[in-house]
């Protein structure tokens, strides 16, 4: 074999590796390695500033069970995830399907429903609380319209929740609308055809055909949506009076998620390690609720 | 083959890159010249000076980075745990240097410049704040301070029937006891404005007028739980949540710029910095019909900062050289007058540039002599190294008694035992 071959041969062998190397490259730098080392200082006593105190084993984590905090904040996390996610996919749902009939200008209202997604989400959150005031904000004097007293957006949990899950709505249905118009548009037409045939209404042809024919993507969207719903953290973090100067969300926590937590513990408070330990905890958290909407969303899915 | 030779030479192109990338962060710049950035949140009025600075020293190039106040003790944190990143000459807040005293081994002791000569330069409790080790260790050169006063509304004083006057709205209230017999006679004559924007700044006022706070001046424990100065300030702004006369507003957020811009309430408690955020909350149609009146309980601290040197810097000598002239006395009464922020040096608060000084904007109310006079009579409060951990606990009970949500008391005694863990 000449040394041309051989370099040939080389080539078809390890090209593909150099090629797909800089992804694992950088999900090693900035995921993999902060993952560990998080876990690493998960269980010492780890100031902020000072750095390593001591190895502390499981001390973080024990306390993290103890703690009333850390367990508002997973309610409120879950909370906060119900109530933006589940209305959020049904709405983008109903409104790809809209965008899939044969509307006029239809690349404007495709074009359209993105928009929410590319504004910043600093200046959503910042319009939302405007939006949502308690004095002076827009939604209380509509309501006051209809007779409805004036609620205080950001004391009332329900009404805090409210409040921020709107702001996650807005902003992710469209997204998701895209994602499930993609989807819809590679369904067979033939199979819509025949259903109109054999004389199907419109509702019946969405549930028994376009919903069970983009099951994947439904699937898709609902695991990408947990795991942002699980860190929520601008929103709420940008809600909150107080800003980052309390960081607790609200006066009363009714508000913190838990990444609002692990931010409040070791910016705020300087205590890494226990942050360190809620980051892991949270980690463990998605990787669970994960798994659960799979299988849910799978079995659902395949029943259509 | 030449597919490998191009996979390597793109991967050879991009460590370089990301070597190149961590290489940054300050040094020189390329024409041979010093560059510095200085770190600061709000206005410290530093624009012009820093220009003024760099003609006369034409080798030093600097930079000004702002970002908001947490945000910027946060980063600042971060910062000096990574060990690159600070800027060169970085400003601590009086509540937060404490904090950063603990860590005094990531910044330049000023001292080894020569700043022990500057100590005359300052109020006495101002320098002492700057330093540690027994003043051995010169952490940060203080900039402004805060002396109080308290801004209230001319046009709802008058719709209540209250003088107007600032002399005499200054004698309606020598204690906060009689300031919240004033707020009982408002709020029964205008039922519809609230007296105070916030029941927090009332609390922190009265807090700063006590020798301690949160924490024993003697060893730094925490006493938040047995003194009866914490307990008796909290329920006397709670009293004002409780009934209802205050706006339950978080201090200088956007609903507090909205609430003024409307002009639903009365008073607040306003430290010279503050004026300027009066001003832009307010607006220009506003202007005059806010005044300035001396404070319930005497002079009192809030606020002020500090100008240090983070070890990790290139420059340290520079940086001070540039911090040093910053915070002459010559400077800080230029800055008075451009932001309003009052001197933390005898030297300038007495110079009569500066008590001469009027506010238009506050019905040409005497700024220079009323806080110049609140600076004299100041003795600061003794703040904890763990008094930016405690603080917001309190703020947030508060905040729960003007929402309704808990009585005084159940607030108070949540906020002790979080304090308690907090300050552990």
């Amino acid at each position: 074999m000449s040394w041309r071959d051989k370099l040939g041969r080389l080539d078809t062998k390890y090209t593909p590796y150099v090629i797909i190397a800089p992804f694992f490259v950088v999900f090693g730098v900035f995921g993999l390695y902060p993952l560990l080392h998080t876990a690493w200082v998960s269980l010492h006593d780890w100031q902020l500033i000072d750095g390593d105190q001591g190895f502390v084993g499981l001390a973080n984590y024990t306390a993290l069970l103890a703690d009333p905090n850390f367990w508002n904040a997973l309610g409120n996390t879950i909370s906060l995830f119900l109530l933006s996610t589940v209305p959020q996919l049904f709405a983008a749902l109903g409104l790809a399907a809209l965008l899939d009939r044969g509307l006029r200008g239809r690349a404007f209202w495709r074009a359209g429903v993105l928009l929410p997604n590319v504004i910043s989400v600093a200046a959503v959150a910042l319009v939302f609380a405007q939006l949502f005031g308690r004095d002076f904000g827009i939604v209380n004097a509509l309501l006051g319209v209809v007779g409805i007293d004036p609620v205080d957006w950001r004391a009332q949990t329900w009404a805090s929740h409210l409040a921020i899950s709107s702001m996650v709505v807005w902003r992710w249905t469209g997204y998701n609308a895209l994602i499930y118009l993609a989807a819809m548009q590679s369904v067979p037409k033939d199979l819509y055809e025949s259903a109109m045939l054999d004389g199907a209404s419109r509702r019946r042809v969405f549930w028994s055909i376009t919903v069970p024919s983009i099951r994947p993507t439904i699937l898709f969207t609902v695991i990408v949506s947990t795991i942002g719903g699980m860190q929520l953290f601008v929103e709420p973090q940008l809600f909150d009076p107080g800003g980052t100067a309390t960081g607790t969300g609200g006066d009363d926590r009714q508000f913190q998620t838990l990444v609002m937590y692990l931010y409040e513990k070791g910016f705020r408070l300087f205590d890494a390690g226990y942050s360190s330990a809620v980051a892991w905890v949270l980690f463990m958290v998605v990787l669970v609720v994960a798994v659960v909407n799979f299988t849910v969303a799978r079995r659902i899915a395949s029943k259509g | 083959m030449s597919r490998t030779r191009t996979a390597s030479t793109t991967a050879a192109a991009l460590a370089a890159a990301l070597v190149a990338g961590c290489g940054g962060g300050g040094g020189d710049a390329g024409d041979g010249k010093v560059k510095l950035s200085i770190g600061i949140f709000s206005d410290f009025g530093y624009t012009n000076l820093i220009e003024e600075y760099q003609a006369a020293h034409p080798n030093i190039e600097v930079e000004q980075r702002t970002v908001k106040m947490e945000q910027h003790h946060t980063q600042l944190a971060t910062q000096l745990a990574g060990g690159r990143g600070a800027a060169d000459i970085v400003a601590i807040e009086e509540g937060n240097i404490t904090q950063f005293r603990q860590s005094k081994d990531k910044f330049v002791n000023l001292a080894d410049y020569g700043a022990k000569e500057l100590e005359g330069q300052w109020a006495a409790w101002k320098w002492n704040q700057g330093t540690t080790d027994d003043g051995n260790f010169v952490l940060g050169l203080g900039t402004d301070m805060g002396s109080l006063a308290l801004c209230y509304r001319r046009d709802l004083f008058e719709a209540a029937g209250l003088p107007t006057d600032r002399e005499a709205v200054g004698k309606l209230w020598p204690t906060w006891e009689e300031y919240l017999e004033v707020a009982d006679t408002f709020s029964a004559k205008t039922p519809d404005k609230k007296f105070v924007d916030t029941a927090q700044n009332v609390y922190k006022a009265i807090l700063d007028q006590t020798e301690e706070g949160y924490f024993a001046k003697a060893d730094d424990s925490f006493i938040g739980d047995s003194n009866p100065k914490v307990e008796q300030a909290f329920t006397l702004a709670a009293s004002l949540g409780e009934k209802k006369q205050t706006g339950a507003l978080a201090p200088f957020s956007q609903d507090w710029n909205v609430a003024l811009k409307q002009a639903s309430f009365a008073t607040t408690t306003c430290p010279a910095w503050a004026l300027a955020l009066i001003k832009a909350g307010a607006g220009d149609e506003a202007a005059g019909k806010w005044d300035v009146a001396a404070a319930p309980g005497g002079g009192g601290n809030w606020g002020g900062s500090f100008l240090a040197v983070p070890k990790q810097g290139e420059h340290p000598k520079e940086a001070y050289e540039l911090a040093k002239w910053l915070t002459a006395p010559e400077q800080q009464k230029r800055i008075f007058k451009e932001t309003g922020n009052l001197p933390s040096e005898p030297a300038a608060y007495q110079d009569p540039e500066v008590t001469s000084t009027v506010n238009e904007y506050f019905n040409a109310a005497p700024v220079g002599q009323i806080f110049g006079n609140s600076a004299e009579s100041l003795e600061p409060t003794y703040r904890g190294a763990k008094d930016a951990k405690v603080t917001p606990v309190f703020n947030n009970a508060l905040s729960r008694v003007e929402t309704g949500k808990q009585s005084t008391s159940d607030a108070f005694d949540q906020a002790v035992g979080e304090a308690r863990d907090a300050a552990k």
